[in-house]
């Protein structure tokens, strides 16, 4: 490698360990080695704006943007809080089916929600629920937690990992669904098994306090009926519009851009409401994160480190891929999966190509970096962001999550969904495909 | 007029003082803050009154608001006897409260200066010390602007009368409160000095 590579792979690793330490803000790690990487000369104002390999992928960037505004609107209405407490008093607030149907609901939603946005909407209202019940709400908040990065697993929008993959590998969103979805939908069972032998044989049922539960009035957090109906209305329209790719080719963050325009123009918000959910600092981090990374791959680096991979895997895809799944479980549980994925992106596409038209061992490389990243998320308090953000709601509310109290779960949830992927990516993609 | 003649005394409260008498000391005596003595009975700070109400609800319910309306009346209740088991101290050290650090004056201090120190500390209410630190009692923004309209030429009796009775002397008298003299503040807090509406 020539100096000016060594120089881009020297600052990439410095602000990998910072951002990794967690010691600055993300965001400004990642535009100060962006910076940096244009003063090395890694990089040049035209390759980190308008090229789609080297430069910031503004398809998701313009995804996320589109879908924070649509969730922000949507909560507006406190159709999350609504479904939440109808789903506990369905449930006859009998805390383990309580539990079942939280972890169901964040899913689902975080399948097609950001899991941040999800869990943040979720966790005030498990509190509100074991407030009542007497129930600690730490187990609940746990569950939900991994329920979402289980749940975002599913879908191309679900998790920021996947919207990385799917726009590097030209994936599109029913490319998730016959892909993730069915192996998701399996690991949601098996971890519904899993939080029964971890929280839910020691809960107990008092008829007492699920009364306090069944008195509350869920109808009346839905505080504007008409924009619910609007908004979910344009939702549907927007997931339509994600399934139908293959007929319009439509980009999806064009249709969540859509949809955002079309949420704005029907709820006649004010900025200041529908622009509060955005995550201006996630959007910084990830633009940042695509200029270092582009940069690698400007300067060769990620071509020369595909080809040792390639020389070292030869043909054997089968375990290639199962060495991606489980190394990248392992790596997303110490590191945030999403510079993760945002720089091994470019790396199973210079081993493999494009997911389109490739045979299924090959194809596999792609979907195993999704499972690994997504699932390995779980394993510690620091491995997604919703994690992060869980432990920072229980904390302010007075019930702390020590690192090793979410690890300890975490790791078993990580190994036992891991273990249950292994055999379907060799079924699906190696034995049957 | 300068800031001994506008002095006055003020309910106080201490750590000690839960949540409940501590809303109830605010209740009776009219105030829009509420000021923590230590041991000695010296202000260390003062709360706004707006921030009593925000401990009322848990924080669940200030990171989602819409989730108040889940509250049926049993459930909104049993919320407020919660105050019973947190005393001022606590919600302190968790932050739930964040008491500000009171400016003050001196005795000598002119109308101007104690506008000047309410003005640039953001204050309804300022602390008068002598010299030597000693506490004297404390100058309201409402007995300022008493002050002021009395200057102004915008004289009445109820301004009068602000300027003539501290803030416990008039909930003795039923200016704020019943004809009867209340019992001392509160259980934990004192009637000795300090913070008026």
């Amino acid at each position: 490698m020539h100096p000016a590579a060594w120089l881009a792979l020297g600052v990439f690793a410095l602000a990998y360990v910072v951002i990794a330490s967690e010691k600055l803000n993300r965001a400004a790690v990642a535009l100060t080695g962006g910076a940096a990487m244009v003063v090395i000369g890694a990089t040049r104002g035209d390759a980190m704006f308008f090229s789609p390999e080297t430069g910031i992928d503004w398809n998701v960037i313009f995804l996320l943007f589109g879908m924070m505004i649509l969730v922000g609107i949507l909560k507006q209405t406190g159709v999350f809080e609504f479904v939440a407490i109808w789903s506990a008093q369905r449930a006859r607030a009998r805390p383990f089916r309580m539990m079942v149907m939280l972890v169901l609901i964040t899913a689902l939603a975080s399948a097609l929600l950001d899991n941040v946005t999800t869990v943040l909407l979720i966790a005030p209202v498990t509190l509100l629920l074991c407030d009542r019940m007497g129930l600690a709400p730490i187990p609940f908040l746990l569950a939900e937690a991994m329920a979402s990065n289980i749940g975002g697993t599913a879908t191309l929008i679900g998790d920021p990992p996947n919207i990385i993959i799917a726009s590097r590998a030209g994936l599109s969103f029913n490319d998730f669904l016959i892909h993730l979805a069915p192996i998701v939908v399996v690991l949601v069972a098996v971890f519904v098994g899993l939080c029964w032998l971890l929280w839910g044989r020691h809960f107990t049922h008092d008829p007492e306090r699920a009364a306090a539960v069944l008195a509350l009035t869920p109808r009346e957090t839905i505080t504007n009926r008409r924009l619910l109906w609007q908004m979910l209305a344009i939702l549907a329209l927007v997931l339509l519009g994600f399934l139908t790719h293959s007929l319009t080719h439509l980009e999806p963050s064009v249709i969540s851009m859509i949809g955002a325009g079309l949420a704005i123009v029907v709820s006649r918000l004010d900025p200041e409401d529908y622009l509060q959910d955005v995550e201006w600092e996630t959007l910084l981090f990830f633009a940042g994160l695509f200029i270092m990374v582009g940069s690698l791959v400007h300067q060769g680096v990620i071509t020369q480190l595909a080809d040792a991979l390639t020389t070292a895997i030869g043909t054997n895809y089968h375990v290639a891929a199962q060495g991606i799944l489980v190394g990248s479980a392992v790596l997303s549980g110490i590191i945030d999966n999403i510079p993760y994925v945002a720089t091994m992106a470019p790396l199973v596409h210079d081993l493999v190509g494009p997911a389109p038209g490739l045979p299924p061992g090959q194809q596999s490389l792609w979907w195993v970096l999704a499972l690994g990243a997504d699932l390995g998320g779980n394993a510690t308090a620091i491995g997604a962001s919703a994690n992060v953000v869980i432990c920072g709601i229980a904390k302010r509310n007075g019930h702390p999550i020590s690192f090793w109290e979410f690890t300890k779960y975490g790791l078993i949830v990580t190994a036992v969904t891991i273990l249950c992927t292994i055999p379907y990516v060799s079924l699906r993609y190696f034995i049957l495909p | 007029m300068r800031a001994e003649e506008l002095l006055e005394q003020v309910p106080i409260v201490h750590r000690e003082t839960t949540g409940a008498e501590a809303a109830r000391v605010v209740a009776e005596f009219r105030l829009t803050g509420l000021v923590v003595a230590d041991d000695q009975d010296a202000p260390i700070a003062v709360i706004p009154g707006t921030q009593l109400l925000s401990v009322v609800l848990p924080q669940y319910v200030r990171d989602d608001p819409k989730l108040a309306h889940a509250f049926d009346e049993r459930a909104a209740d049993d919320l407020c006897r919660k105050l019973n088991t947190v005393t001022i101290g606590e919600l302190l050290d968790a932050k739930r409260l964040k008491a500000a650090q009171v400016p003050s004056v001196l005795p000598e201090d002119t109308l101007i200066e104690i506008a000047t120190v309410m003005d640039q500390g953001h204050s309804p209410v300022v602390l008068v010390r002598e010299r030597d630190q000693s506490y004297r009692g404390v100058v309201t923004m409402s007995r300022v602007l008493a002050a002021i309209a009395t200057a102004a030429g915008q004289d009445s009796d109820l301004v009068r009368r602000r300027l003539q009775r501290d803030i416990i002397e008039r909930g003795r008298s039923g200016v704020l409160t019943q004809p009867d003299p209340p019992e001392p503040a509160a259980a934990g807090a004192s009637d000795a000095p300090v913070v008026g509406d």
